[in-house]
């Protein structure tokens, strides 16, 4: 057999030329459609003997609703613990003790229910907490356990991953987003087949066993990802209220007390949706042979039946704005200011115009850096923006986002007003042609950099596939490269406005002080707090440690007669001044 | 089991050639264990095929990869955080970072992030605990103006003094996120117990050591370590047209000749002298998910055990969902999204054993418990066949993904040269396979009992006390029995000038 090559190919090495026509690298990917309706991408790279295989399915948690959020996300645990075959010794009681633990649960969702109605009596405060639960709740738990412990015996421990590691595949994963759910995993080349054998069988036979302890480890997700981190609440408070009306308005990891009541046949019906074989596409990238490739594909994936319903179209679009809304919140964090305008969605002609825009403010030599991080009367410490970044919503509505972080001594209000300067300067002003040129160029340059890697264009491909079309990866920077200068201006007067925006004003919460010092300087009385806090500054500044010695010594003799009001503060400047000398006096002996 | 064959819609012809071509099928076997694949195996790439001497001293690794137009150069100095004298912590830091964004003898700052920003070149530096890097990525057309700003970057920075400002605000604002973070407490406390207060990489930049540093303080660091003597360099992608990968070393040999400043050999990285003290650590911080690390000194790279201690750290907690802490902890008890060990070999010193997981508060006893558990059974009992070879088959069948691409190849490459094992064993890479391979049921029994004594873990969990000491009543586990009772309450520290603070400071 021959094996035919189709290295990527430089498209135009116009792009080189600076400032001429930069059309950019393409992806060689080949497309075939199964009788099924599973789409397969082939790419061939032979340069490293591996292949880089994924599938994404169509769905994330923009197809939920309210009451089973959370469920994508859910499901893309539940797809690696096995199927009728990988996973049990004894598949056939597996299933019956799967069938029990359903009973169980359906007494313990029951009594879960009467743990709800004392909540909303004020009878409990968390039903979540131990203590909270019935009686009845824990002696079903107890059964509920005993079922597991059984069901343990049977398990071929996380067999599905077992049998990919021991054949030398890496990398293995997936991720859900609001648009999309996407499985990968990396493979020698001779194992492709195994690829084809593993994904084909969960599948066409899933089991989802060990349900409820993997919604324990989801909801230790959020705690990771969201509950206990600086400002993952606040983010998620102000991305649902931004995209309210629409069903990015939830988070993806889904609301606690939904994933909690999530029942099997919820999940029947929305995997015999969503992962029928007409709903996903298939994506090879790396050293395989074509041929052989569409074989196994027609072999295995094509003993999937075509799904019995089409996967409905998602329907709810946001309402138009016809206000300015404002989020205010603590956290643990820097004060930082984000600002979202509502915009338009992948492959919207307007989407690369706003891509563009996108990059005239960010990074060091961008607008935003210029306007608050550098000049002298700075607001900000960093800035960045973006339109509709890989992962974020996009396939039925955008956003472009600005967030910065307010300089020491700056408000998240005076950071937010001087990026509305900004924008409104490009609202008013074109661009000038070696700005625009220059990002371009780095456009461009990125085309070829996304092209490094097997895994990495993989993962470009299943994106831009679930978005809307993978070909997209090819066109768009094409597109890019055709914005000008007013489309720029145009798409900031239109989408850049005050009733299509939501800004977040985030400020330090009280009482979590960044400092020793700053919560010291929280007990001085409040008239005296500036006078107090630019001695410690002084104090802190100060090089020559004689000097400073002479004052402490006086401070020291004067100490007697500080009134009882300024004892506090002055106590703080003592101290700030004997600190300093010990720096300063460790650091002259070196 | 009898298959379905039916035509794809869009490919016809290409499916006719597959089934002319291809071998009658054989159907579908019921496992996948029954599979049968092609003879494969993968040889690593040589150091070799790649190593020079550059005439001007430093040893280069050159690739030539014409995939894409672009092309990467790779500079690593000796030197590093350690280099900082007593009371200016810091400046190692910001030398690097200030190298590529203070501006050349020729160049503003603000010259060079224009030109750099409009050749779409990424121009990056820095130091860290044990090197200093520069590194150019950029379109190969533009390979000699971008050689020529490396050369400038150098041996000639400007260290602009507003960049140095610039630089100090922003690191003091970053500085005072230092509590924000509970994964960043613990990284930092973890530190501490390992190597204790006075090792370099404990020894935080404060806002006073911050203010003290000068440009003049800059200037030194920089002449004094920034020197050939001190590189190992590395380039691969297109070297534009026509020019050869000879072309390409006399241009690497020329950014290195003529050096105009005399500057020092680095001195070696120092090793810790401090012994962690087994015990119970609490930092007390209002979150509902704990983070817990089991940690004991573990060993350095080269030790004649080495390769026994990764198969066996892969079964118990470094594999993954093939390793059993990972299974025990997450798959069986749902008490954590991420669980696991992790067993660095060290480069300079031995590193530590870590064991980790993160999970709601009042279950983080019971888990450690699991733990602990886990690591007194590869103790005491021999690991399974299947466990052994799929071990071992998680290093060796995955070779080729430490080398996709000439540039990760180089990187590789790179480090062997800078932390000296390539002077010990230039072929490492090829013989990985069959020192992984080597490794027997009794040599796994054997590292563990030697690396993991269970009455000597040091537990630092971070979360809210009180929690962590009231165990969920199905599991009612007192964390300080874990740790024979010895349980220390670790403060947070002033971010601002890395000192512990008071209770009542705290707050």
């Amino acid at each position: 057999m021959t094996i035919r090559r189709h290295v990527l190919v430089v498209a135009a090495a116009a792009a080189l030329l600076l400032g001429g026509p930069a059309a950019a690298q393409e992806v060689k990917g080949k497309e075939h459609v199964l009788p099924n309706g599973m789409k397969l991408l082939l790419v061939h790279r032979p340069d490293e003997p591996s292949v880089s295989a994924g599938w994404v399915a169509k769905v994330g948690s923009v197809n939920e609703r309210v009451g089973i959020t959370g469920i994508s996300h859910l499901f893309e645990h539940m797809m690696f613990k096995g199927t009728t075959t990988i996973g049990s010794k004894d598949p056939k009681r597996d299933l019956e003790i799967i069938a029990e633990q359903e009973k169980l649960r359906d007494g313990m969702r029951a009594e879960e229910s009467k743990m709800r109605a004392a909540w909303r009596r004020g009878e409990v405060d968390d039903i979540t907490k131990p203590e909270s639960r019935t009686a009845r709740y824990k002696e079903l738990d107890a059964k509920f356990d005993a079922l597991v412990k059984e069901q343990r015996d049977l398990l071929v421990k996380n067999e599905f991953d077992r049998i990919y590691t021991k054949n030398g595949a890496s990398g293995m994963n997936a991720f859900t987003s609001n648009d999309m759910t996407a499985y990968f995993v990396t493979v020698p080349k001779n194992k492709l087949e195994l690829w084809f054998w593993m994904e084909s069988d969960r599948l066409k036979d899933p089991v989802f066993r060990e349900f409820y302890a993997e919604r324990d480890v989801v909801y230790e997700e959020r705690r990771l990802s969201v509950e206990s981190t600086p400002t993952g609440k606040l983010d998620e408070a102000f991305d649902s209220i931004f995209w309210h009306s629409t069903p990015y308005t939830w988070p993806v990891i889904g609301y606690p007390s939904d994933v909690a009541n999530i029942t099997k046949a919820q999940a029947d019906d929305y995997f015999a949706t969503y992962y029928a074989p007409n709903n996903l596409t298939a994506v090879l990238v790396g050293d395989f042979d074509e041929a052989e490739a569409l074989r196994l594909a027609s072999e295995y994936f094509g003993r999937i039946p075509r799904g019995k319903v089409a996967p409905p179209e998602v329907i709810t679009l946001p309402t138009k704005w016809q206000y300015d809304l404002l989020f205010e919140g603590e956290a643990d964090t820097n004060p930082t200011a984000r600002l979202r305008w509502h915009t338009v969605p992948f492959q919207h002609k307007d989407s690369y115009a706003l891509e563009v825009l996108a990059e005239l403010l960010n990074d060091r030599t961008g607008r935003l850096y210029k306007a608050m991080v550098l000049p002298a009367d700075a607001v900000a410490t960093q800035a960045s923006a973006s339109h509709n970044p890989m992962g974020a919503p996009g396939k039925y509505a955008g956003s472009f986002a600005i967030d910065a972080e307010a300089k020491e001594g700056r408000t998240p209000a005076e950071v937010a007003a001087k990026v509305l300067a900004e924008i409104e300067r490009l609202k008013t002003t074109p661009v000038p042609a070696d700005e625009l040129q220059k990002v371009k160029n780095n456009l461009a340059a990125f085309s070829f950099r996304r092209l490094s890697s097997n895994f990495f264009i993989l993962l470009q491909l299943m994106v831009n596939e679930a978005y809307g079309d993978w070909r997209e990866m090819n066109a768009g920077p094409k597109k890019l490269d055709a914005v000008t200068a007013a489309d720029v201006q145009r798409v900031a007067q239109t989408y850049l406005v005050k009733d299509n925006q939501a800004t977040a004003l985030i400020t330090r919460k009280a009482g979590s002080a960044p400092s020793a010092e700053d919560a010291a300087l929280a007990d001085v009385p409040e008239g005296m707090r500036p006078m107090i806090k630019q001695s410690l500054e002084r104090v802190g500044a100060e090089t020559d440690a004689a000097k400073l010695k002479a004052s402490l010594e006086k401070m020291e003799a004067q100490s007697a007669q500080v009134p009882p009001e300024m004892k506090k503060g002055f106590d703080l400047v003592v101290a700030k001044a004997k600190e300093r000398l010990a720096e300063l006096e460790t650091a002259g002996k070196k | 089991m009898k298959t379905m064959k039916t035509p794809v819609r869009t490919s016809a012809l290409a499916l006719l050639g597959a089934l002319l071509l291809a071998p009658a099928a054989r159907g579908i076997p019921p496992h996948p264990d029954k599979l049968t694949y092609p003879k494969f195996t993968y040889q690593p790439p040589s150091p070799k095929e790649y190593r020079t001497v550059l005439k001007s001293g430093p040893v280069a690794y050159v690739a030539e990869d014409r995939e894409l137009p672009l092309v990467s150069i790779s500079v690593t100095l000796r030197g590093g955080t350690y280099l900082d004298p007593a009371g200016k912590e810091g400046l190692a830091e910001l030398a690097g970072y200030l190298l590529a964004r203070g501006g050349t003898a020729t160049k503003t700052a603000e010259q060079l992030e224009e030109r750099l920003a409009f050749l779409a070149a990424q121009l990056n530096s820095s130091y860290g605990t044990d090197r200093g890097s520069v590194s150019l990525n950029l379109l190969a057309k533009d390979l000699d103006e971008g050689l020529a700003i490396l050369r400038e970057v150098l041996t000639e920075p400007r260290f602009q003094d507003d960049k140095l400002k610039l630089r100090k605000d922003q690191l003091l604002t970053e500085m005072k996120s230092r509590n924000d973070d509970t994964a960043d407490i613990e990284r930092r406390e973890r530190g501490f117990l390992a190597f204790g207060e006075s090792y370099y990489q404990n020894r935080y930049t404060t806002k006073a050591s911050l203010e003290g540093i000068t440009r003049d303080d800059l200037v030194a660091f920089h002449r004094k370590w920034v020197d050939p003597r001190n590189v190992v360099v590395a380039a691969s992608g297109d070297f534009g047209k026509g020019i050869s990968r000879t072309q390409m070393i006399a241009k690497l040999d020329a950014l290195f000749a003529k050096w105009p400043h005399r500057g020092e050999a680095a001195p070696p990285v120092p090793k810790p002298a401090h012994a962690m003290a087994p015990g119970l650590y609490l930092v007390d911080k209002d979150v509902n998910q704990g983070r817990v690390s089991v940690m004991l000194p573990a060993l350095q790279r080269n030790d004649p055990d080495y390769f026994a201690a990764l198969v066996m750290n892969d079964i118990l907690g470094g594999g993954g969902f093939t390793s059993r802490i990972t299974n025990r902890v997450r798959s069986d008890e749902g008490l954590a999204y991420s669980a696991g060990s992790a067993l660095p070999g060290g480069v300079w010193f031995p590193g530590t054993f870590r064991a980790s997981f993160q999970s709601k508060v009042r279950t983080c006893a019971y888990a450690t418990q699991i733990v602990l558990e886990e690591m007194k059974k590869i103790r005491e009992a021999d690991v399974t066949d299947e466990e052994l070879q799929t071990a071992k088959s998680s290093f060796v069948d995955t070779l080729s993904q430490e080398f996709t691409t000439k540039g990760q190849t180089m990187g590789v490459f790179l480090d062997e040269e800078f932390t000296g094992r390539f002077a010990q064993e230039p072929e490492y890479w090829r013989n990985y396979a069959a020192k992984i391979e080597k490794v027997t049921k009794a040599d796994v029994k054997r590292v563990a009992q030697r690396l993991l004594a269970t009455d000597k873990v040091a537990v630092l969990a971070v979360g809210k006390k009180d929690d962590l000491l009231n165990p969920d009543p199905k599991h009612p586990v007192k964390f300080p029995d874990l740790t024979g009772g010895k349980m220390t309450d670790v403060p947070l520290r002033d971010p601002m000038t890395m000192r512990p603070m008071t209770a009542a400071a705290a707050k």
